[in-house]
C-alpha cells in the first residue's frame, strides 16, 4: 500500500515537473521563432547587398551559422562521449547521441546550401576542394555514428562503440575549420573568427551574421532539448515495459 | 581558382532555393520529432495506467 502511494507521489511530482519543462520548452520555441523572424528581416531588409556576388551572398547568413552549430553539436558529442566512457551513465549517452543527430542535420544543410551558393559563383555545384571534402568526411563520420547505434544488437554495446567514434570523429572538426587556411583551394578563406582575414567583412554584414548565429543557437537549443526529452521518454517506456514484464512474471510464479 | 559570377538578378532563384530547402528541412524535423514525442508520452501514460490498475486489482488495500 505504502509503495503504491510513494509511486503515486513520485508520478505526480514527475508529471508536474514535466509540465513545467514543457512550458519552458514552448517558451524557447517561441523565442526561436521570434528571433528567426527578426533574423529574416535583418538578412533581407537591413544587410547590404554584396557588390560582386549580389543577393545570393545572403546565403552566408544561414550557411555559416549552421556550420558553426554543427561544430558545436560535434563538440557536445565529444564531451558527452568522454563522460559516458568515464562514468557509464546513460544521460551522457543521451546527450551525445541527441547532439550527433542534430550535428548531422546541420551538416547536411551546410552541404546542401553550400553548392546552391557555389553554383552561380563558381559555376559548379561541387568540387573536391579541401573544405568541401573534409566536411563531407565529417558528415560521413557522424552518419556512421548514428548507423552504429541503430544497428547494434545490444544497446550498451552500441552506446560504447559510438562513444569511441564520437571521440575519434571530433578530430575532423579542427581540420574542417582550418582547411581553408592550410590548403588554398576553391573555398573562400575565413572571414570571421580565429585565423580570419582582418576587415574582410562589412560591419553591418558582421552584425547580421552574429544575430543569425544567435537566432540559430536558440533554435539549436530547442531542438537539442526536444531530442533529449524524447530519449528520456523512450528510456521511461523501456523501464515501464520492464517492470510490467516483472509483474507478469511474478504473477506466473504465484 | 574559378570565379564565374552571374549577375545579381540571375542568382535570386538560388537564394530562394537555399532558404526554402533549409526551412522545409527544419519544419519537417520539428514536426516529426514533436509527433514522435507526443506518441511516446501517450504510450507511457497508457502503460502506467495499465500497471496501476493491475496493482490495485491484485492488492485491494492499495485502492483505499
Amino acid at each position: 500500500m505504502g509503495s503504491v502511494q510513494t509511486d503515486q507521489v513520485t508520478m505526480t511530482s514527475s508529471t508536474a515537473s514535466r509540465s513545467y519543462l514543457g512550458s519552458a520548452k514552448s517558451v524557447l520555441l517561441l523565442a526561436a521563432g521570434a528571433f528567426m523572424l527578426a533574423n529574416m528581416y535583418l538578412i533581407f531588409m537591413w544587410a547590404p547587398t554584396e557588390a560582386v556576388m549580389g543577393h545570393v551572398q545572403r546565403i552566408m547568413y544561414i550557411h555559416v551559422p549552421m556550420a558553426w552549430l554543427a561544430f558545436l553539436a560535434f563538440f557536445i558529442v565529444f564531451v558527452g562521449s568522454i563522460m559516458y566512457l568515464w562514468k557509464r551513465e546513460s544521460r551522457w549517452d543521451m546527450l551525445a547521441s541527441s547532439a550527433a543527430e542534430l550535428g548531422v542535420v546541420f551538416t547536411s544543410l551546410v552541404l546542401i546550401t553550400g553548392p546552391i551558393w557555389g553554383k552561380p559563383i563558381w559555376g559548379i555545384w561541387w568540387t573536391w576542394d579541401a573544405r568541401l571534402t573534409t566536411t563531407l568526411v565529417l558528415w560521413l563520420i557522424y552518419v556512421s555514428y548514428l548507423m552504429l547505434r541503430a544497428y547494434s544488437s545490444n544497446r550498451s554495446q552500441g552506446a560504447l562503440y559510438s562513444a569511441v567514434l564520437g571521440v575519434i570523429g571530433f578530430v575532423d572538426v579542427p581540420i574542417v575549420y582550418f582547411a581553408v587556411n592550410w590548403w588554398r583551394t576553391q573555398h573562400q578563406r575565413l572571414v570571421i573568427g580565429t585565423g580570419s582575414l582582418e576587415g574582410s567583412l562589412n560591419a553591418d554584414m558582421r552584425t547580421t551574421l552574429y544575430f543569425s548565429l544567435l537566432a540559430f543557437t536558440i533554435l539549436f537549443s530547442f531542438l537539442l532539448w526536444q531530442k533529449i526529452s524524447m530519449k528520456r521518454t523512450e528510456e521511461d517506456l523501456r523501464s515501464i515495459r520492464y517492470s510490467k514484464e516483472l509483474t507478469r512474471g511474478a504473477r506466473i510464479e504465484r | 581558382m574559378i570565379a564565374l559570377i552571374t549577375t545579381p538578378a540571375n542568382n535570386i532563384p538560388y537564394l530562394f532555393a537555399a532558404y526554402a530547402v533549409t526551412w522545409a528541412i527544419f519544419f519537417g524535423y520539428v514536426f516529426f520529432t514533436s509527433r514522435r514525442q507526443h506518441e511516446l508520452e501517450q504510450e507511457v501514460r497508457l502503460l502506467r495506467d495499465t500497471l496501476e490498475r493491475g496493482r490495485i486489482s491484485e492488492d485491494p488495500d492499495a485502492s483505499n
